[in-house]
């Protein structure tokens, strides 16, 4: 990082190859297209070049990196609006008392869901379909694992609107995923249960799990 | 006083699973109430698998991406990135000083070693380039007073195009030596 300061650019190349997966990663799923992500990575280590010399190294690097691809993927987003996203209310969430979080997940093993096309296209989905304030909040916070207060920052508003954004869109995130397990294919019991169910076993709730122990972050 | 709606208590619990409670007294109503209720917990469990697929999908996502999209990237940002000076007079000196043999050996016509004359300005900068506090002002020229004259030039191991051109600064006269082990488009 210091031999990047002092102009080293080969030192600079390094933080290049160790992060700019990682922060295509988060410009991907803020912008959900791949040329727009890719994009925004590369101003954003123009950027970070720029201004490397402002770098107080109070943080980690991807710390003010991820910081500037946000700024980026956000203004991205402002000027090239493809669809006016439908806006719930965010300050009267008291409104969907009736709609609370669901207390089923895919069977606790993430790791096997994700082996599924279907449910990947299904989380693709149901993020496309995420308001983009929405999406950014739910992609800050569970690959950055940024605080509420830091993503309110982020996004110029308050914590109450991103607790709000982000209870909807796990919510939605669950809606969409649930749908699926309500009507699971063969394939997709398969999948889950790791083959256990075979392949003449008709798909039904029963062959899924329904909730696994709570897991701390890792 | 009313109950608290489903939201407003899962959203309580939704902070919990996210430690963003920060030990707030409330938080052990909340803790405790996750202890008893297997409802509570299986939210709890929901919220960090939605994340977990959220995450793992993304990841895989970006995996995706072939390398050579970020090698270009980098090729790209490389180029932007303090890139060696482009303008004219850092063009003309960075060939002197890997030509200077040639000019030196006599090969260049007459004419083009008093053009060269031109260029070779002195190493101390004139006072009308120094700034307020003592140091220098990088001045190049800006525009072209006339259209420039171009001519070929035999130099040895190359070809040359000699470029007199009157700008802000007065004559000027560049040498562009192409080498002839110089392939295009490599």
């Amino acid at each position: 990082m210091f031999a990047a300061q002092r102009g080293d650019r080969d030192a600079f190349k390094t933080l290049f190859e160790r992060y700019h997966r990682r922060a295509y990663t988060l410009a991907f799923g803020v912008l959900r297209h791949q040329d727009d992500a890719l994009d925004v990575v590369q101003d954003a280590f123009i950027k970070a070049h720029k201004y490397l010399d402002k770098f107080e190294g109070n943080s980690s690097f991807y710390t003010w990196l991820y910081r500037i691809v946000m700024n980026l993927a956000i203004d991205h987003l402002r000027k090239h609006r493809r669809a006016k996203p439908v806006e719930l209310d965010e300050t009267r969430i008291e409104n969907d008392g009736d709609d609370p979080l669901l207390p089923r997940i895919l069977g606790g093993n993430p790791g096997r869901a994700l082996v599924d096309k279907q449910i990947r296209g299904r989380i693709d989905q149901a993020l496309d379909e995420l308001s983009e304030n929405h999406r950014a909040v739910l992609v800050m916070r569970e690959l950055e694992g940024l605080s509420y207060e830091d993503m309110a920052q982020a996004m110029s508003c308050s914590k109450g609107t991103i607790m709000s954004r982000l209870f909807h869109a796990r919510r939605n995130m669950q809606k969409r995923l649930l749908d699926l397990i309500d009507h699971p294919s063969a394939e997709l019991v398969n999948d889950l249960t790791g083959g256990q169910v075979g392949e003449d076993t008709p798909a039904n709730d029963e062959a899924l799990p329904q909730r696994a122990p709570a897991r701390s972050r890792s | 006083m009313s109950k608290p709606s489903n939201a407003s208590s899962d959203l309580e619990l939704m902070e919990h699973a996210d430690g963003e409670t920060g030990g707030q007294t409330g938080d052990s109503g909340v803790a405790a109430r996750i202890e008893r209720d297997s409802d509570a917990r299986a939210k709890v469990a929901a919220i960090q698998e939605v994340g977990e697929l959220v995450r793992g999908h993304l990841e895989l996502s970006a995996d995706a991406v072939h390398d050579a999209k970020f090698a270009a990237m980098w090729r790209r940002i490389d180029d932007q990135l303090g890139a060696p000076a482009t303008g004219l007079w850092s063009r003309v000196t960075g060939w002197f000083d890997r030509y200077r043999g040639h000019v030196i050996t006599g090969a260049v016509s007459a004419g083009a070693v008093a053009a060269l004359a031109l260029i070779l300005r002195p190493s101390t900068p004139d006072p009308g380039t120094l700034g307020r506090n003592g140091g220098v002002i990088d001045v190049r020229p800006v525009a072209l007073r006339a259209t420039p004259e171009i001519d070929s030039l035999d130099t040895p191991g190359g070809s040359s195009t000699v470029i007199n051109l009157d700008d802000e600064d007065g004559h000027t006269t560049v040498i562009w030596v192409t080498p002839a082990d110089t392939v295009e488009g490599i």
